[in-house]
């Protein structure tokens, strides 16, 4: 009782124990992201199609999704038929819309079918043990494979004191007299040992708890390559049983890892030697060795990592030489059973030395603390790159993804040959280079100007760079892409950039290979952008992706991306599948269709939509942003429409011709 | 004064543990080094007369200096048709054509497109990349100049100064270099072995509550503070420079050639916009200097930490922390765009190429300040304020 009260209340024991769980907690709540951000998206969607191949791939599944594919893209090229025929007054309203009601249906869950169909593919590599299954909760929990930074602090903290601070009085001399002092070191280690369980127990619990909250963890029964983590692994073990092996694996890492220090701390007799020690002996092999011999070492370390015994080999082929090289060798269970046993030994002498050099402990007065707050301050990790967000309002300005921009007397051009972009004044032809650091592109051809959006006074361009300094394939890559927005002002050409994010994984942090998920992927494909004081939409062929500016916050939004695209600081004004005009609140979330306009091209400005009609034979048409005063301003057949300050541009579809109409012209008067 | 830090210095440093820890992280660091020169240079495959690294050293002769027509002549002439031969992938894969210089025509190519053609092709370009980006950086002064925007007119005329003159004269290998640079390994070994060493200065005299008896002495006071603060800024300054040159040496013996210290820092491609203009083996000594002031700013911060507490627990844990949270955040954002937070973290000062590997500059009362020159600023201010509040927060002495 006197140790109990001693390790936990003087020491802070139980003050340490909170604090390690408290930041568990949190540092998992902060810095989750899922593995398959689509999976999750489409979660509806995607289980309804789990829902019929959930298990091993069988040929009735196989078979299944083959058709599947084969029938979904029959549905979209029936649905763009059908579309065609029903503009072109082939097909009555009725049938059109029967027939499309009965295609939609077909197609409710295709985005769910994209996601299933990757995982198909990823199955067919292996169908003996690979299974259909939702994964970002198991990848979640056996994905990581990183050391457990607040737990190792908290054994750090928690173990030290237990023998050093007697040392550190020389009390130990004087226990030497006490009669009961033979059972002090056997509950000192029983409860430090006990502690240490308690603590890694609860993190596995808690680790499990919340993802099986925010993603579900289910069909523990499937075998571990079915999650891509352990794809090539040989070991023939459930998702569940290796979630509790890793498990196991940690809680006896943690235990060796204490009786590891307890048994420096007799021996050294000072804190600082054994909590050098303690850090040493996991963090510089951690940072400083390949995971092939961390794997291999008796130390805590590798139990404390855990998932790597049950991760198979990855061979990566060298870009120069083309020869295979095996980043990790996977670990066979005679050397994990052989690593067991010695680092069981090891921890059998340890706890005999301690027996050996400690006798008849007595209870000793520590100190109270008062600085505890110091040490919880200094975990607070930060890991991502900040994105900047002045709060100013960019309003006024209309984006659609079809028209050249002609903003501030400025023209964008491109090079033909260098693809560098320019600045060019309309008026003086002086042309100014983008970006305007005079670096920027100089001396790598691995950085470059992506796409840009004009929002007067502001002209806003995004970039990618991508660096590297090792060009051999290893144990840790050094190649890093980032994406970055740049605001430049056109009145005084001051440059800012306003959102930074890395978007490719590639880098290892001191050879630790850190994961940063599929999430930001749309960033190295996308092809514009446009934005507003709260948020960045970057366009892809996938759809448009929506970015806090204040939090990076990432959500995908349900717009198809083959048509026009128009923004005008509020709604986002698209056609949908039915080729009819629809608005998307940004704000509040919510979708208004024009059911009167059905556009096969628009373009808009601060005031009207521009837009040339299906219905009749390609008519351009104008109308308030409201889809109200419809005026007719061309009766000339048209392809596309485009608009800028002064005019609307229209194509013809016969001659193939730019018509110029005047935005003040006769049949615009109505309007102005 | 000099008799009582040399005192504290024998009491503190001098120690077997500390000895032993020092030589332990010493061969653990040439280990890694070494290790670093197996997994990453492609001419680590021995020296039999066909390895790269035997046909490498044989053509250096040849191309090694300063870079002529004639030489780059000679190059093409002997990559071209191998380029030409291989392009199709139909050429013999034979390991033992006597044609070849390494038995093999892809691997041939390979060595000479990687260790010779790319290099040559890269310094022989610098010199337009640099006057196009000079150029630039001159036009970008003169618009700025106009619109009345002096900060980046004055920018921009340093990046032109900085770049008008930069050229690569001469050809050498720069490999070795590239690794040197960019190896952090040792600077978390320095770290905690002053984290070691630091914790215990004040702490061990609060274990034992000597510290009481020491304030009857008649320089027990303040001075006996001081003293042991100069006696651990030299035991830091003198393990960050000790590391720095074990592992210029390091480097040196495990590729085998010191060669190549001659080339301008841009030489190497991870350092084309480099922030200052100097030779490699000036940029080595100027890195060690710029280290050894993190590793004493940083230290003089875990010192002070440790001034609160009577044990090593707490202010070790409490450093260690702070120092995984600042290198990985110093890491994870070496390559971001926000200059402040690369210049207030101490850990730039230690791994610097995150400072001095790009052309950066922050906003000082309207001047442009190259980052490193802010961060070495801040380095000193918090290092200088980190020993102002100990000797402030010291014990007076009685007498």
């Amino acid at each position: 009782m006197f140790e109990v009260k001693k390790i936990m209340l003087h020491q802070r024991g139980l003050l340490y124990i909170a604090l390690v769980l408290l930041l568990s907690t949190l540092w998992l709540a902060l810095s989750d992201s899922p593995y398959n951000s689509q999976m999750e998206q489409w979660k509806t969607e995607y289980e309804w199609y789990l829902n019929k191949v959930r298990g091993y791939c069988t040929e009735e599944s196989s078979l299944y999704l083959e058709e599947e594919a084969k029938s979904l893209a029959e549905a979209r090229e029936k649905q763009a038929d059908l579309l065609e025929r029903f503009y072109d007054g082939q097909i009555s309203e009725s049938t059109y819309k029967q027939e499309m009601q009965e295609t939609e249906m077909l197609l409710e869950h295709e985005r769910g079918f994209e996601v299933i169909y990757q995982q198909y593919l990823y199955i067919c590599e292996n169908t003996e043990n690979r299974c259909f299954l939702r994964t970002n909760g198991w990848m979640g929990l056996l994905g990581g494979g990183t050391l457990h930074l607040v737990l190792f602090l908290g054994i750090l903290l928690l173990t030290t004191p237990v023998f050093c601070s007697e040392y550190s009085c020389q009390m130990d001399a004087l226990i030497l007299t006490a009669r009961e002092g033979q059972k002090s070191v056997r509950s000192k280690l029983l409860l430090t040992i006990g502690t240490v369980l308690f603590l890694c127990v609860s993190i596995s619990l808690l680790e499990y708890a919340f993802y099986s909250i925010r993603y579900g963890l289910p069909n523990g029964d499937y075998p571990i390559q079915s999650i891509p983590c352990f794809g090539e692994s040989h070991k023939d073990i459930s998702l569940f049983h290796a979630y509790v092996c890793v498990g196991l694996l940690r809680l006896f890492g943690g235990v060796f890892l204490a009786v590891f220090l307890m048994f420096v701390s007799v021996l050294a007799k000072r804190y600082a030697i054994t909590l050098l020690t303690g850090a040493a002996s996991v963090l510089l092999p951690y940072i400083g060795l390949s995971e092939t011999i961390i794997y291999r070492l008796p130390l805590p370390l590798p139990f404390l990592l855990g998932t790597g015994f049950f991760t198979g080999d990855m061979v990566s082929r060298d870009a120069l030489t083309g020869d295979e090289k095996i980043i990790f060798a996977e670990v066979d269970m005679t050397t994990l059973l052989i690593l067991l046993l010695v680092s069981a030994l090891l921890c059998t002498l340890a706890i005999a030395g301690i027996f050996r050099c400690n006798r008849n402990k007595w209870q000793m007065k520590s100190r109270k603390g008062k600085h505890a707050f110091v040490l919880a301050a200094t975990l607070i990790l930060t890991l991502t790159l900040t994105g900047c967000f002045d709060g100013r309002e960019s309003k006024g300005f209309v984006y659609n993804s079809s028209a050249d921009y002609d903003g501030m007397g400025y023209e964008i051009m491109q090079d033909t040959e260098t693809f560098d972009y320019y600045l060019k004044n309309t008026s003086t032809g002086k042309a100014f280079s983008i970006p305007r650091s005079p670096i920027f592109g100089a001396f790598s051809e691995e950085e470059k100007v992506l796409c840009y959006c004009m929002c007067p006074p502001y002209l806003y361009y995004t970039t990618s760079v991508t660096e590297s300094y090792v060009n051999r394939v290893g144990n840790y890559n050094s190649d890093i892409t980032k994406v970055s927005v740049v605001e430049l002002n056109l009145e005084t050409f001051e440059e800012k950039i306003v959102f930074e994010q890395v978007t490719n994984s590639g880098r290892s942090l001191f050879g630790i290979d850190y994961e940063t998920g599929d999430q930001w992927q749309f960033l190295d494909l996308h092809y514009a952008f446009f934005l507003n004081s709260d948020s960045i939409f970057f366009i892809g062929n996938d759809g448009i992706t929506q970015v806090s500016r204040r939090d990076k916050g990432i959500e995908k939004l349900n717009i198809p991306t083959n048509g026009t695209i128009s923004f005008d600081g509020e709604c986002i004004f698209y056609q949908n599948e039915r080729s009819l005009l629809t608005r998307y609140d940004v704000a509040v979330g919510e979708t208004y269709v024009y059911e009167t306009i059905a556009a096969s091209d628009f373009c808009m400005d601060e005031q009207f939509i521009y837009y040339v009609s299906r219905t009749d034979g390609g008519c351009v048409y104008a109308c308030g942003k409201d889809g109200g005063g419809k005026e007719l301003i061309s009766d000339i057949p048209a392809m596309s429409v485009t608009c800028d300050a002064k005019n609307i541009y229209v194509l013809a579809k016969e001659s193939g011709k730019q018509i110029v109409l005047s935005k003040y012209s006769a049949k615009l008067t109505c309007f102005y | 004064m000099t008799r009582l830090i040399k005192y504290e210095f024998y009491k503190l440093f001098c120690k077997g543990s500390i000895l032993a820890v020092l030589l332990l992280f010493s061969v653990l660091n040439l280990l890694k080094i070494q290790n670093e020169f197996r997994s990453y240079s492609y001419l680590a495959d021995g020296n039999n007369s066909r390895s790269w690294s035997s046909v490498y050293w044989r053509l250096y002769e040849d191309f090694s200096g300063e870079i002529t027509a004639e030489k780059i002549r000679e190059l093409l002439d002997l990559y071209q048709p191998l380029a030409t031969a291989t392009a199709d992938m139909t050429a013999s894969t034979a390991l033992d054509n006597p044609d070849t210089m390494t038995g093999n025509l892809y691997s041939d190519r390979n060595l000479l497109d990687k260790y010779y053609v790319q290099p040559m092709e890269y310094f022989y370009h610098y010199r337009a990349c640099a006057y196009r980006a000079a150029e630039r950086a001159k036009e970008n002064a003169a618009i700025y100049g106009e619109q009345g925007l002096t900060y980046e007119m004055r920018k921009n005329v340093l990046i032109y100064h900085l770049y008008s003159d930069r050229s690569i004269q001469a050809f050498a290998y720069r490999e070795m270099y590239n690794y040197y640079l960019n190896y952090d390994f040792s600077g978390i070994l320095v770290l905690f072995l002053c984290l070691y060493g630091i914790v215990g200065t004040f702490v061990c005299e609060k274990e034992t509550q000597m510290d009481m008896l020491l304030l009857t002495n008649l320089k027990g006071g303040k001075e006996t503070t001081l003293a042991k603060i100069a006696a651990a800024a030299l035991f830091a300054v003198g393990v960050a420079l000790w590391f720095s040159v074990l592992d210029y040496a390091g480097f040196v013996f495990s590729f085998g050639t010191a060669k190549g210290g001659n080339l301008p820092l841009y030489a190497v491609s991870s350092f084309s916009t480099a922030g200052i203009n100097c030779c490699l083996w000036q940029y080595a000594v100027l890195s060690a200097v710029t280290r050894a002031l993190g590793v004493w700013a940083l230290s003089m911060a875990f010192l002070l930490i440790s001034m609160f507490w009577h044990n090593a627990l707490i202010p070790f844990v409490t450093g260690l922390g702070t120092a995984l949270c600042l290198m990985i955040a110093g890491a994870s954002q070496s390559c971001s765009s926000n200059v402040w937070l690369k210049i207030g973290n101490p850990y730039s000062l230690l791994a610097n190429r995150i400072l001095f590997g790009r052309t950066e500059f922050i906003d000082f009362l309207g001047y442009p300040m190259p980052s490193f020159r802010a961060a070495v600023i801040l380095a000193l201010i918090l290092g200088a304020a980190s020993i102002g509040a100990m000797m402030g927060l010291s014990k007076k002495n009685y007498y």
